[in-house]
């Protein structure tokens, strides 16, 4: 395992932020395509506000310019983890509330479940480059799916949907604090923090 | 008692001369001139239907005595329209400002008072100090899905107004113009131009929050632009000038992932490179540059969008 400083540790992590951040900005374009496609579908209005959403991974962050790379890293992965769980219960609740009546709401948002997921698999991956390893998911912990009416699903399904198009711009800013040449030493990933 | 009183334009005015009684003899004066008789109603001045014109001092005297008795500084004027306000970001993720101004004048004193509300919490918008109509609010939260509310109040001696504006924290995102832009011909390239320009220096963090541009181009002669979006990199060679034809450009800029463009960088201009003419000595060189083609025109295709890395035309 290459130490975290090595230069061969340093190009592997510059180019899966690059990757990442690429990844990212197509996560984000996906996922405001879907929001229409949601809000349309599902009658919502476009402009309603949903309130903070319990369970949902809030992308707004304070201090954001302080937070060091370890730590960008963890809160990433801690969030796109909940995130798949939570698409994916989105997915199970379509497919039961409207069945193939409406196959290409599903398809969308399994595409982005997919994305999702496969951002989740590289953050991993860059936290392993830093010989600190990925929190199992038992610590991350899946949200326990709530009883809310039909409504309160859709909305709570408008408030994923946002929080994940803020999380992917938030990701792709992170990576590039990582991917910074000043940022390159291990003292940017430190590995005291945990989540 | 000397004071000063407002008066909305068209209003009609009523001023009694301080404690003296209605029939008392008295003068009034405004700035210095006496008023005409005509508008006394007794010892009361009366001014119908006031204009801007009429604001000025205005002073009562006792007939016999000439003491002063009453003075007030006369202020015609409007009570304030809906305030226009704007708030934007171009020193994303720092922070935001707003700006403001009124419609019309009133011609009178104006306070304006701004409340900038994110979710639940109140921010502090701190005033400049020029120009007097802009504050600035720091970001305490990135990423917020949460929509942030200013609410402007304007309040005169003739009345109040006020104007609500809602949004989201990446929606004002709008960059300055990018700065330093050069163009410059090619050696021996007479249909390229070399354009290269710096990220505005209000940009804090290009590293992080990356722009992305937009170059517009076009010869003098012709009205159509043509444009061309760069993902990344702050420079761009035109390989499809015409030749020897003066070109304007310009550029403009946007965050990567967020906000909308910014205005058009101020325009440069730049004529690709030409050969020098040859120092003609004999009667045949002197025969041979007449009958030099002239360039011809091909109108080359309009919009592109490339890369840094790809660039396009010969």
């Amino acid at each position: 395992m290459a130490a975290a400083d090595s230069p061969s540790a340093t190009l592997r992590r510059r180019d899966l932020c690059s990757r990442g951040i690429r990844l990212a900005g197509k996560m984000r374009s996906d996922v405001i395509d879907l929001l229409d496609t949601y809000v349309e579908r599902q009658g919502l209005d476009a402009s309603a506000s949903v309130a903070v959403v319990e369970g949902v991974p809030a992308a707004a962050v304070e201090h954001w310019d302080e937070q060091s790379g370890t730590q960008r890293l963890l809160e990433n992965l801690a969030a796109y983890r909940t995130f798949r769980t939570l698409l994916a219960q989105m997915l199970e609740e379509q497919r039961e509330q409207l069945g193939e009546a409406d196959a290409g709401l599903g398809r969308a948002l399994a595409a982005v479940l997919l994305q999702v997921s496969a951002f989740a698999y590289h953050l991993e991956e860059l936290l392993r480059l830093e010989s600190r390893g990925a929190p199992s998911e038992e610590e991350a912990g899946p949200p326990q799916p709530l009883h809310l009416g039909l409504f309160e699903r859709k909305l709570r399904g408008l408030g994923v949907l946002r929080e994940l198009a803020q999380w992917a711009v938030r990701s792709a800013r992170d990576l590039r604090q990582l991917a910074k040449p000043s940022l390159g030493s291990s003292s940017a990933l430190s590995t005291a923090e945990s989540p | 008692d000397s004071h000063v009183q407002y008066e909305r334009v068209g209003a009609d005015v009523t001023m009694k001369c301080g404690s003296m009684d209605w029939d008392a003899a008295v003068t009034w004066m405004t700035n210095g001139t006496d008023i005409d008789e005509s508008h006394q109603n007794g010892s009361y001045l009366i001014l119908k239907k006031v204009n801007l014109t009429q604001s000025g001092q205005y002073s009562c005297y006792e007939g016999s005595s000439w003491h002063l008795k009453y003075q007030t500084s006369l202020r015609v004027g409007m009570p304030p329209k809906e305030p226009v306000l704007m708030c934007r970001s171009n020193n994303y993720p720092k922070g935001f400002y707003c700006s403001w101004h009124l419609p019309t004048p009133t011609y009178i004193p104006n306070f304006f008072n701004i409340s900038v509300v994110h979710g639940t919490r109140e921010m502090v918008c701190e005033k400049d100090t020029f120009p007097k109509n802009r504050c600035h609010i720091r970001y305490l939260q990135l990423f917020s899905t949460v929509k942030y509310k200013v609410t402007l109040t304007v309040t005169n001696a003739l009345g109040k107004n006020s104007t609500t504006l809602t949004f989201d924290e990446v929606a004002i995102v709008k960059p300055d113009p990018p700065e330093s832009v050069v163009a410059k011909p090619v050696p021996n390239n007479p249909r390229r131009l070399e354009v290269s320009w710096q990220n505005p220096s209000s940009w804090p963090d290009p590293e992080s929050f990356p722009l992305k541009f937009f170059l517009r181009y076009r010869p003098l002669i012709l009205d159509q632009w043509q444009h061309v979006e760069l993902s990344d990199g702050t420079s761009h060679t035109i390989t499809d000038a015409y030749a020897g034809k003066e070109y304007i450009i310009q550029v403009a800029a946007k965050d990567n992932d967020i906000g909308t463009w910014s205005d058009w960088s101020v325009a440069v201009h730049a004529t690709p490179w030409t050969e020098e003419p040859k120092h003609l000595t004999t009667e045949a060189q002197i025969t041979e540059t007449t009958s030099a083609s002239t360039s011809s025109f091909m109108p080359p295709p309009t919009t592109k969008i490339c890369d840094k890395g790809a660039v396009l035309g010969s």
